[in-house]
């Protein structure tokens, strides 16, 4: 089946057998190898992407249901000149990461939680975030990245 | 752990959902918000020739009676998302249930009809709609129809509903009172136990989760809450005695029952129940 | 200080095993064994291959060229070696035994091909109990070692049976150490093509924590030899241990690309990551300990039985598991008298292998939970009991030989005590229980062999040697390349190796660029496991580094015309001490290092500005104390651990921000496995944790806010005094709070004798407590 969605502000068209997750298009169809798949049955998160603005585990989804949809992935995250987003810098900042493989679903995570709530406490972070698994970190350079990150960012991450 | 092949409808309407079913016979799947389905596909546990996917069918989402009046029954769309249900304001028990299910990601695209039809017994929104006295309304081959959630459950990840139908929206009665208690072995788990009790038109509804093939109403502890004199520590304890729960990975079936009692009780205590005073 | 590897990991553009695609490749899937032992009567393939874009199934047959992968473990007269076809031949030994492989276009395909190949079995009964295992009429889990016990070995040292003959206190406690495994978010995963030139040649891309030692392993096992197998390892995204074993998928899947003539994929889906990788610390312990009347604990004697699975592991063995456990008995006390016992019985289970703290898990657990015990017993306060009973921080030999390079042994306890302001906590616990609430404390103190090398795993039982080396380059331009056998796979070496060498340069961290992960690149090493790449680490490169520097220094005092003494190399500038304004920056040395024909001095005629150095040093020990301040629902049986403090002392520091980032991950781990991990069998062998929702480890909401302090007692034997981290919190997390619950349950007088500590375990021993209690009441 032919799909068309927008991919990181980018219009995409893939052709794919209706059982291919959006998880798998993204990352073979389309390349966008930063979105990682670590449990492919929706618990560990590493998979997390924005489909239209809400938080969505890609290997939960097929691929055909994100007809005309908006994606956003960790590879939108950063300016098109490199240019990391606070978020990114914050984890980076916080030791946030020690491997790299769940970050991209917890940068994503993060990122919807700090667009509906532009100010949470670390309570609030900690809640949000435990769909996201991180074997590494201990999450504690997490949650100080995403704290971080609102003190820096304020409401301007408050988009549509 | 990829899912096996299958033909996929993106249905329109209702109707369309209907026809595709009955044209799969008895081989279709309905796909809601995916959250228990796709993880059965990808599993191969659950491998459907057919997958209706109802997510575009118009007018399937959204809360009826959310209009600033307090409803005394909210009409809710099954393909309301459970980040919606916890968003709103006028039933405050499926609020609170809602805000336990998974994470941010599976509330986004979990649905309160997908949660009620996949029927999982330690699901929160089950109890929740036979604690309150739900109704569901279904569309089938022969027309609507709407089931009582007393009726809905039949056993584990089974329901009433006939093979060609499609759960179109529920009914669900607004508790005067209501208290919502859960154990789970971590944030966002599914239920080791849940306990909802909930003052439904003047009368006291007890459902417990995680305790049987179904969510499971306790009608002694209920006779003992809605008659005069019983502490809210022998309501719980004939919750304990009434339920005769499994043995799972998680936990053994003596450990389920005992704590039965607890939750009730916290259920009970949330709910300020000083109808028993 | 960011991460030299974090921009690419944070813009989604790392390198992992699953983003390498070759043209034309294939991808695989494994039909596994749903059986815990079952013979293997046909296997057939028919239906699978009918399936269009299946390319073809093979099975042990079609790979009976392979040699066998042998695990001789640390080549111990005393130990068994066991061998085993890559694919299950005749027999399935544990659910997920791998049987024959499918590979097609797409993984999608490939599992459609593997759900439908037909194998017959005849099911055998399966060994499950690990004590069962071990008695003569137990059936056989391998039958052609003639034994299920992998190893037997006991050691003592001092007059044990004395010292229990003459004390005041005996305590005995029996602890079961729960199975767990490291479940890295990244599974497992190999792409491996065929070259059919030269004789052949695998290019094999791993996720592997040791791509020199996978390529030892499997080149014999292919039947080349090892110079034609290149191993790549980009990113890894995480692995604690399980990445550090050669697994069968690691052989089969070169071979099947040599069979299929195409490149071909196969990544671990998490069915098979919990069921078929390595699983760990599941062992069976009793604990003695001999105190007098005084406190003095005077004898400790341990028995360690590791369910070590259906499979001696590569290469570690379960001895990882149960001989650590044993040989390291005495710890951070001055107990002379020690003795341990150790078996490691066969069962139908997956195989037991190196995971994150290994065995010093259980036998931690078994010690400090007897020593509670034993503190309780005696009505002593249980850090004081530690503290009467410590050893000094000056370097100590233990009764078995281990060698301590110095540490903080007792001011690790105290300052962990303080963390948790201790005093202070006694009058909250009491306070606390006067409205129903169960507070508890518990501490850990511990020492660990890091920096594993040949003395330590010599001194640990384990005499296979160990060391590392570094290749250092300045380049003809000035820059700085380093390559090692050491891994990373999130300990951030590009970074702390690239601090290493510019300190040692005197360059800018920017101008070093460390190589690693590829073994056409790097220079041999043994890679990273064990809390051992900071000392490898920091020794190779100091030495390699400190040859380069030496040449640079000379070289610039020529140009300079002054004494090499005399010359200064910071940030990529030599100058001449005093004389401000003569300088020479390093890429101008480096150039006439390379360039500079016959003025230079012969030996960088000859070498160049490279050099390459190994280190092996003496035996280097981390110690440290957790310890856990838990509150338990007693109606629940639910445990919340309020605060959990750590003090780590890994000796001189290289990189605090990174220290922390192991230590938390470390005790993460450390809280899973004491209340959340735990791999089930059915007593039939069926395995039943084979997804995350049956197998829990924390989340955020699981993992407290951590109080993490730092002691630095630098290493009396090591380059730079580095000790190495890595392992630390969860080796004393566990026992930490298996003593907070058990001191917030005091009143109810429980004892615990096993990890995971589930709520419903808990809840037993309350209602068993009770039970005691009323018919105590009732006489």
């Amino acid at each position: 089946m032919k799909v068309g969605m927008t991919v990181n502000g980018v219009g995409e068209q893939v052709d794919v057998e209706p059982r291919r997750t959006l998880a798998d298009a993204l990352r073979e169809d389309l390349a966008l190898t930063g979105t990682h798949l670590g449990c492919e049955h929706g618990v560990c998160g590493a998979c997390t992407v924005l489909v239209d603005g809400q938080p969505v585990r890609a290997c939960l989804m097929f691929a055909v249901q994100a007809e005309g949809a908006s994606v956003v992935t960790v590879e939108g995250l950063a300016g098109v000149d490199g240019t990391l987003h606070p978020l990114q810098r914050a984890f980076s900042e916080h030791h946030g990461l020690q491997c790299g493989f769940c970050t991209s679903g917890m940068l994503m995570s993060a990122l919807h939680l700090l667009r509906t709530e532009p100010n949470p406490g670390r309570e609030r972070v900690r809640e949000e975030l435990a769909g996201n698994l991180c074997r590494c970190t201990g999450y504690a350079g997490i949650i100080d990245a995403v704290v971080a990150a609102a003190a820096e960012l304020g409401t301007t991450l408050r988009e549509p | 752990m990829k899912p096996g092949r299958f033909e996929y409808l993106r249905a329109a309407g209702v109707a369309e959902a209907v026809r595709a079913l009955v044209e799969a016979g008895g081989d279709g799947k309905l796909l809601a918000g995916g959250q228990s389905l796709v993880p059965l596909l990808s599993m191969r546990l659950s491998r459907p020739a057919v997958v209706v996917d109802i997510n575009r069918i118009p007018d399937l989402a959204g809360i009826d009676g959310t209009d600033g009046t307090a409803p005394s029954v909210l009409r809710v769309g099954a393909m309301t998302r459970h980040a919606a249900l916890v968003e709103q304001r006028s039933h405050p028990l499926l609020a609170e249930a809602a805000r336990w299910i998974g994470h941010a990601a599976i509330r986004s695209r979990g649905t309160l009809g997908g949660s009620l039809a996949h029927a999982d017994p330690a699901a929160e929104l089950p109890a929740v709609a036979v604690a309150t006295g739900a109704v569901a309304h279904v569309t089938g081959p022969d027309g609507e129809r709407t089931v009582a959630a007393d009726g809905l459950f039949d056993g584990p990840l089974m329901t009433a509903l006939q093979e060609y139908e499609v759960l179109t929206a529920v009914d669900l009665p607004v508790p005067s009172r209501w208290g919502f208690a859960e154990l789970a072995r971590r944030h966002g788990d599914f239920a080791l136990v849940l306990a909802v009790v909930a003052e439904v038109d003047g009368r006291w509804r007890i459902a417990v989760g995680g305790v049987a093939g179904t969510p499971q109403r306790l009608a002694c502890a209920e006779a003992l809450l809605n008659g005069d004199g019983a502490t809210p520590a022998e309501v719980a304890e004939a919750a304990a005695t009434e339920v005769r729960p499994g043995s799972d990975v998680h936990a053994p079936a003596r450990y389920r029952q005992a704590i039965t009692g607890e939750l009730v009780r916290r259920a009970l205590a949330r709910a300020d129940a000083e109808v028993m005073s | 200080m960011q991460r030299v590897e974090d921009p690419r990991l944070l813009a989604g553009r790392g390198r992992f095993v699953d983003d390498v695609a070759f043209p034309g490749m294939l991808h695989a899937a494994f039909v596994r064994s749903p059986h815990a032992h079952a013979r293997i009567v046909s296997v057939d393939a028919s239906a699978a291959l009918a399936v269009d874009g299946v390319l073809a199934v093979y099975t042990a047959k079609d790979v009976d060229w392979l040699a066998p992968l042998v695990s001789s473990g640390p080549m111990r007269d005393d130990v068994c070696v066991q061998s085993r076809t890559p694919l299950a031949a005749s027999t399935a030994r544990h659910v997920g035994d791998p049987v024959a492989v499918v590979v097609a276009r797409s993984p999608y395909l490939a599992e459609d091909g593997r759900d439908l190949v037909d194998v017959e079995w005849d099911a055998l009964p399966p060994v499950v109990d690990p004590l069962q295992a071990l008695e003569p009429d137990s059936p056989l889990v391998d039958e052609e070692l003639g034994t299920n016990n992998i190893c037997h070995a006991e050691q003592s040292a001092g007059d044990v049976d004395a010292a229990f003959a003459d004390a005041d206190y005996v305590t005995s406690i029996r602890f079961h150490s729960g199975r767990s495994t490291a479940a890295p978010i990244e599974g497992r995963g190999v792409v491996a093509e065929y070259e059919d030139r030269g004789g052949g040649r695998y290019n094999i891309y791993s996720s592997t924590q040791m791509p020199h030692l996978l390529r030892m392993f499997i080149a014999p096992v292919l039947g080349v030899p090892a110079g034609r197998v290149t191993i790549k390892a980009p990113d890894v995204g995480g692995a604690f241990g399980l990445k550090c074993t050669v697994f069968p998928e690691d052989i089969v899947i070169p071979a099947v690309a040599r069979l299929s003539g195409h490149p071909v994929k196969w990544i671990e889906d998490r069915w098979e990551n919990l069921a078929a990788g390595v699983h760990s610390k599941d062992m069976v312990c009793t604990m003695e300990i001999a105190a007098k009347a005084d406190g003095t604990m005077t004898a400790f004697r341990g028995r360690f039985v590791t369910d070590s699975g259906a499979y001696s592991s590569v290469p570690f063995s379960p001895l990882v598991d149960s001989q650590v456990a044993g040989v390291y008995l005495s710890s951070c006390y001055d107990v002379q008298n020690v003795a341990y016992s150790i078996d490691n019985p066969l069962t139908n289970k997956c195989q037991i292998g190196a995971v994150r703290g290994v065995g010093w898990v259980p036998g931690q657990l078994a010690r400090e939970v007897a020593i509670d015990r034993l503190a309780r017993t005696m009505g002593k306060d249980p850090v004081e009991l530690r503290l009467q009973n410590m050893i000094g921080p000056e370097v100590y030999t233990t009764p078995f030989g281990q060698t301590y390079d110095g540490g903080s042994y007792a001011a690790a306890l105290e300052q962990a005590r303080d963390a948790v302001d201790y005093a202070e906590f006694r009058q909250r616990q009491l306070r606390a229980r006067e409205d129903g609430r169960y507070l508890g404390v518990g501490f850990s103190p511990f020492v660990e062999p890091t920096g594993w090398a040949s003395a330590s795993a010599a001194a640990g039982g384990m005499p296979i040697p160990f060391f590392d080396t570094a290749s250092v380059t300045v380049e003809t331009d000035g820059s700085v390349t380093v390559t090692t056998g050491l891994h990373s796979d999130g300990q951030g070496h590009e970074t702390t190796l690239a601090q290493v060498t510019a300190d040692e340069l005197g360059v800018a961290m920017d101008s070093v660029r460390i190589v690693y992960g590829d073994t056409d690149s790097s220079v041999f090493g043994m890679g990273t496991y064990a809390s051992r790449s900071a000392v490898l680490g920091f020794g190779s490169i100091r030495e390699s580094a400190g040859q380069v520097r030496d040449r640079l220094t000379r070289i610039a005092a020529s140009l300079l015309e002054a004494d090499p003494s005399d010359i200064d190399l910071v940030d990529g500038v030599a100058r001449v001490k005093g004389v401000p304004d003569k300088s020479v920056p390093l890429q101008q040395i480096a150039l006439f290092g390379y360039f500079g024909g016959t003025a230079r001095p012969d030996d960088i005629q000859r070498d160049g500005l490279t050099a390459t150095a190994g280190y092996d040093p003496g035996e280097t020990y981390a110690n440290g104390c957790a310890a856990a301040v838990v509150e338990v629902d007693v109606e629940t049986g639910l445990v919340t651990i309020e605060q959990l403090a750590a003090v780590e002392d890994c000796g001189v520091v290289l990189n605090p921000t990174i220290v922390k980032g192991q230590v938390a991950g470390a005790i993460a781990n450390g809280i899973g496995i004491a209340l959340l991990e735990e791999l089930a069998y059915e007593d039939n062998g069926e395995f039943i944790s084979g997804n995350l929702i049956n197998y829990l480890y924390p989340s955020t909401t699981e993992v407290p806010s951590l109080t993490l302090h730092s002691i630095e007692t630098p290493s009396a034997v090591s380059a730079g005094g580095v000790k190495g981290v890595g392992e630390a919190g969860t080796i004393a997390a566990p026992a930490a709070i298996v003593n907070a619950i058990t001191d917030a349950l005091s009143p109810f007088g429980i004892t615990i004798e096993k990890t995971p500590v589930t709520p419903e375990y808990l809840r037993q021993l309350l209602r068993a407590a009770d039970h005691d209690r009323n018919k105590l009441v009732g006489a």
